[in-house]
């Protein structure tokens, strides 16, 4: 089991302990209903990383593990710059503006975040 | 998946004009630009204090009024909170987190790009309020109902206000997810979990904090936006709402957002601490597990802001925020360790770090106090709590980050900024918080309440408050001499080799600035301080 994993799962059970802490000494909903989702979506997190790890074979954790222990491996090519990025998050700034003056500024801004959408698709193929 | 698999960069990437920063997915860049633009932020919030101590300096001055001193005290902790001491640290993050664990990039960096404009963005909706006819918001950056609903902020400032902190905090929770990806997969050969540096360590505790704390942020402002643009009544109490679910709702992300802004810089620290100290980190395992005792505990003590409302059970809240204590405690005696019996130098960032250590302290124990219920019922809502989130958040994280901008800027920018002004910007600021922030607490035992626009004249509370507006002026004074130094430096042009420190982690191997992809070579690294270890058997 990874550290990775062993996080999330203590935050986890943590999560769990408090929110029961908290109903049994409170009896107030809300703060139990929050504390309780927030259990259930490290739990999720670490259920996930369960089924991940099975594949993973990280040289990071491996202690005596050299640079010659990671050649060889391939995993893709770095996006140096992407006018992706900028232009996606004007998109959803107009979307938020929009909703707040007017509609016709959050229909620019979804128009404009499907074309970011479909560019950044097409991009990674 | 490791550095070693990573092609180079193009060469063409190299280039540094205004396009390529507008483009660019590097996570050196994207860390500068969000150092940069948190510290434009933070110019404007301390500008906008500076406004406030000018009111507050004389009884009944009319400098300004009721409502233009609201959109003040809104804006300046709006921008303090959401656009500086957090930013700055996810800035720092950014370019540190994949040099210290030595990897060539974020996992995803065209989204951390996009994180980052949001951030940019978010701000600059949340000022854009100020240019409408009603003004900016003026309901605290707590922005309780019903202040901040439609009944009684009907201006646009406060629709956008919501609209903006709400796209700061999905830049959060995205800058999070990635840092937390990065950190687990993309380590280097040998640099396991317990050998990360300190600071990224503290990174994926404030990472953690974020996933839990920021999504309820961002439904409550959801649930704000609905009351005001749809007609819900969610928190008011004449529909069935209720407006402590918001005191609820925001302070289960308000509370750990307090450990958001301080967890990054107690890394910075322990990372300061043992250079300066010619020693290695006293109880790097202790430090790391109080990191994130601190995290878990915070995410129980959000009504500890509520124990006045006579709603919540004060026992549970005060019992949580005491242990909190304890933790923030080991950190530092573990630091103190460190420094025990260490060769310790006073270079700049170093300066900064004691004056943190100080000024924290203060801060951490009127904390302490205010965890207590009886004393929060005298002091709730009175400058006594101002005073106290100010040496935390003011003596603590800002000392703490001028520390790193001292420490990490020959790294950022391969020049040193300047000993000499580096003092008197250590000195002026030092006096100037403790001058600003310290009459503060005398003034709120004295009675006096946040976030009042004006005071009667007689008894000491005009002398206070002047004492407090001289101070801030002081720190004005501090800041532009910093202003100075990188002006001075960045003229200078000296340059300063790769590890001017002679420091421990990763990021010192590496020329200064960084090359695109980080590093032409890796050492061996087989504990929590390769660059340490690689000198010595050099020598």
């Amino acid at each position: 089991m990874t550290v990775g994993l062993r996080l999330f799962l203590s935050s986890a059970a943590f999560g769990v302990v408090i929110a029961l802490a908290y109903w049994f000494t409170s009896r107030e909903s809300i703060g139990t209903l929050m504390l309780g989702i927030m259990a259930f979506g490290l739990s999720f997190v670490a259920g996930y990383m369960i089924v991940a790890e099975r594949e993973a074979d990280l040289v990071g954790d491996k202690k005596d593990a050299t640079m010659l222990s990671a050649a060889g491996e391939l995993v893709g090519t770095y996006t140096v710059t992407s006018p992706l990025p900028l232009g996606s998050a004007l998109a959803v700034t107009f979307v938020g503006l929009g909703i707040v003056v007017s509609p016709v500024i959050a229909v620019l801004g979804i128009l404009a975040l499907l074309a970011f959408g479909a560019l950044l698709i097409i991009q990674s193929r | 998946m490791s550095a070693a698999a990573m092609p180079a960069l193009p060469e063409a990437a190299q280039r540094h004009n205004l396009l390529s920063w507008l483009t660019t997915t590097d996570h050196k860049r994207i860390g500068i630009l969000y150092l940069l633009t948190s510290l434009a932020y933070f110019g404007v919030a301390g500008f906008l204090s500076l406004l406030i101590r000018t009111q507050l300096a004389r009884p009944n001055s009319t400098f300004v009024n009721a409502h233009q001193y609201a959109q003040l005290f809104t804006l300046h902790g709006t921008a303090m909170i959401f656009l500086f001491v957090a930013p700055f640290a996810f800035g720092l993050g950014n370019f540190l987190i994949p040099l210290q664990i030595g990897a060539p990039d974020m996992a995803f960096p065209r989204l951390n790009a996009t994180s980052y404009w949001l951030f940019l963005f978010g701000g600059l909706v949340i000022f854009l309020g100020a240019a409408t006819n009603e003004g900016a918001a003026a309901s605290g950056w707590t922005a309780y109902p019903p202040l901040s609903e439609i009944r009684v902020s009907t201006g646009l400032g406060q629709d956008l206000w919501i609209v903006g902190v709400f796209l700061v905090s999905v830049a959060t929770i995205v800058t999070s997810i990635n840092f937390v990806t990065t950190v687990f997969i993309f380590r280097a050969p040998g640099m396991t979990m317990w050998r990360i540096p300190i600071f990224t360590w503290e990174m994926v505790a404030t990472s953690l904090l974020v996933f839990m704390a920021f999504p309820s942020l961002a439904a409550t402002l959801l649930l704000l936006l609905v009351d005001r643009k749809l007609g819900g009544h969610a928190f008011d109490p004449a529909y069935g709402g209720s407006p402590v679910l918001w005191d609820h709702l925001f302070w289960f992300f308000g509370h750990p957002e307090v450990y958001v802004m301080i967890l990054p810089y107690f890394g910075v620290i322990s990372e300061i601490v043992p250079v300066f100290s010619r020693k290695p980190i006293f109880g790097y395992t202790g430090l790391v597990l109080a990191a994130f005792a601190i995290a878990g505990l915070s995410m129980g003590v959000w009504a500890h802001h509520m124990f006045t409302t006579g709603v919540v059970n004060n026992p549970f809240f005060a019992f949580v925020s005491f242990l909190i204590a304890v933790p923030t405690g080991v950190k530092f005696f573990n630091w103190i360790a460190t420094m025990w019996r260490g060769s310790i130098s006073f270079e700049t960032p170093m300066l900064f770090t004691i004056g943190f250590l100080l000024n924290f302290l203060i801060g951490g124990i009127t904390g302490v106090m205010l965890a207590s219920p009886p004393i929060d019922y005298q002091a709730h809502d009175s400058y006594f709590v101002v005073a106290h989130f100010h040496y935390v958040l003011g003596g603590g994280s800002l000392f703490a980050i001028f520390a790193a901008l001292f420490f990490w800027w020959p790294k950022m920018f391969g020049v040193k900024l300047d000993e000499a002004l580096g003092r008197w910007c250590f000195g002026l600021l030092f006096v100037g918080f403790n001058l600003t922030f310290l009459p503060m607490h005398f003034m709120g035992v004295m009675g006096m309440p946040r976030r009042v626009f004006t005071y009667d004249a007689g008894g000491p509370l005009p002398m206070l408050n002047l004492i407090a507006t001289v101070g801030s002026y002081v720190m004005l004074a501090g800041v532009s001499v910093f202003v100075m130094n990188a002006i001075v430096s960045a003229r200078a042009r000296i340059p300063v080799g790769d590890d001017p420190w002679h420091a421990n982690s990763l990021e010192w191997w590496t020329s200064s600035p960084p090359p695109e992809h980080n590093f032409e070579s890796l050492p061996p690294i087989r504990s929590e301080r390769p660059v340490y270890d690689a000198r010595v058997a050099k020598a």
